[in-house]
């Protein structure tokens, strides 16, 4: 399987940018052949998007996954996947039952040969805290996770706070535990300080500086490298990268910077957000040095 | 795979044993994620104004049929975004031949979006703020039957 050493911040890209565009006009080997194109050597997958017949795929199809790796050079990194205890609408799964979906993806995911799950809890509140049992969920998955060698981790984004309750719960969760197996995937999001007139912008809203990721980067197995808008000069105008990125740096922070493009304008006819990427590793192969 | 979400190849007729029973039309799911059927919240169909309750339509999801009833529990059977489901109405003699007008609204939860979102979810209007990866709920399409 094809390995990337590289030391530090490293560059990936999340398939959910690709959301307008997968399976009308693109493929899973276009994605693949896309990021190899940037340069960029890690992906994050939706696993309910992007696998065939998700969740049991075929011995063929898993063939095909480490292919597509090899051929394009690409780590599989993150393994987008949901709790999804709402899923019924009469009564919302048991903490069993909740285990029992979780424990399906984390057992695919190893078997795609990833090491992150960015994993997506059910909420209860317009703050978007997660479900109550969040805990009970977690504890029982993190034998099998240990087992397999994968971490999940809840992704913190716009309007969360770094240092809000919701994190303070999971780094809680973290030390009670001591456990390897659970983390945190930081969203760019949290650090957007600037909007435009037409932009939405959460009343629960407080934009994060810089260092406040470093007490938490012990806990971060990966981030989603967000971008709003990317300037024709290769600059992302609301989030401050540079600065993002040398806290990591100064920090030997080891992890890959997943670019996600949640832009409504993607869906527009025509639109192809490879382009769109391509502006943003532009900036992030400067600011990286790779 | 067509944009549209009604998808203008897979409408036709419904022939058994040289009868015409009823119609089938293929949907896609507008939507950047798979999802489990009891996630679905089909709605109403109309064609030509003819109205069609959700409990007479059949989705056939990866070849096997599901009734209303049975998605409303399935959380195991999933649909996926890369594969249109066929929708099945019995109708006696099906749709004549010519354009029909078709309307069908339909729409799904999900678990991370906040509680106030998902319990005001109406297949048949429109969210109050429409979300292009969530797709519209009420789609129309004008397709002919030969």
């Amino acid at each position: 399987m094809y390995q990337y050493n590289r030391k530090g911040p490293k560059r990936g890209v999340a398939l959910y940018s690709y959301s307008a565009e997968f399976g009308l006009t693109k493929t899973l080997e276009d994605c693949f052949e896309d990021v190899h194109d940037m340069g960029a050597h890690g992906i994050e997958i939706l696993a309910n998007t992007h696998i065939e017949n998700y969740p049991y795929p075929t011995d063929e199809w898993v063939d095909k996954w480490f292919r597509l790796c090899d051929k394009y050079e690409v780590v599989p990194v993150e393994y987008g996947n949901w709790i999804d205890s709402h899923v019924l609408g009469c009564r919302d799964l048991t903490t069993e039952e909740s285990y029992e979906m979780l424990a399906r993806d984390i057992r695919l995911a190893h078997r795609l040969g990833f090491t992150v799950m960015r994993t997506k809890m059910p909420v209860i509140s317009d703050l978007l805290e997660p479900v109550t049992n969040w805990r009970e969920i977690i504890r029982m998955a993190l034998p099998l996770a240990e087992k397999l060698g994968i971490q999940m981790c809840p992704e913190i984004h716009t309007p969360s706070n770094l240092k809000g309750k919701m994190v303070t719960d999971f780094v809680d969760f973290i030390k009670e535990t001591g456990t390897k197996n659970f983390g945190l995937n930081i969203d760019f999001s949290v650090f957007r300080t600037e909007f435009g007139e037409n932009d939405f912008k959460d009343p629960h809203f407080t934009p994060n500086r810089p260092e406040d990721i470093i007490p938490l980067l012990p806990y971060i197995y990966c981030c989603h490298a967000k971008f709003i808008h990317m300037s024709d000069e290769f600059e992302e105008t609301t989030i401050p990268y540079k600065e993002v990125i040398q806290v990591l740096k100064d920090n030997n922070w080891d992890g890959y910077l997943l670019s996600e493009y949640e832009g409504a304008d993607k869906y527009e006819a025509g639109y192809e957000v490879g382009q769109t990427l391509r502006k943003q590793h532009i900036m992030l192969k400067n600011y990286i040095g790779d | 795979m067509e944009k549209e979400v009604i998808q203008s190849v897979g409408f036709r007729n419904i022939k058994e044993d040289d009868n015409v029973t009823g119609f089938q039309m293929k949907i896609r799911l507008p939507y950047y994620r798979g999802i489990f059927l009891s996630q679905l919240r089909p709605g109403t169909l109309f064609v030509d104004g003819e109205r069609f309750e959700k409990e007479e339509i059949i989705w056939n999801i990866k070849g096997e049929d599901y009734t209303y009833e049975e998605m409303k529990s399935d959380f195991h059977t999933h649909w996926a975004v890369t594969t249109p489901a066929v929708l099945k109405v019995k109708k006696e003699g099906g749709l004549a031949q010519g354009y029909h007008d078709i309307t069908y609204g339909f729409c799904f939860t999900s678990s991370y979006m906040p509680p106030i979102v998902q319990d005001t979810l109406d297949p048949d209007s429109e969210s109050m703020i429409f979300m292009p990866e969530f797709g519209h709920h009420v789609n129309k399409r004008r397709l002919l039957i030969v």
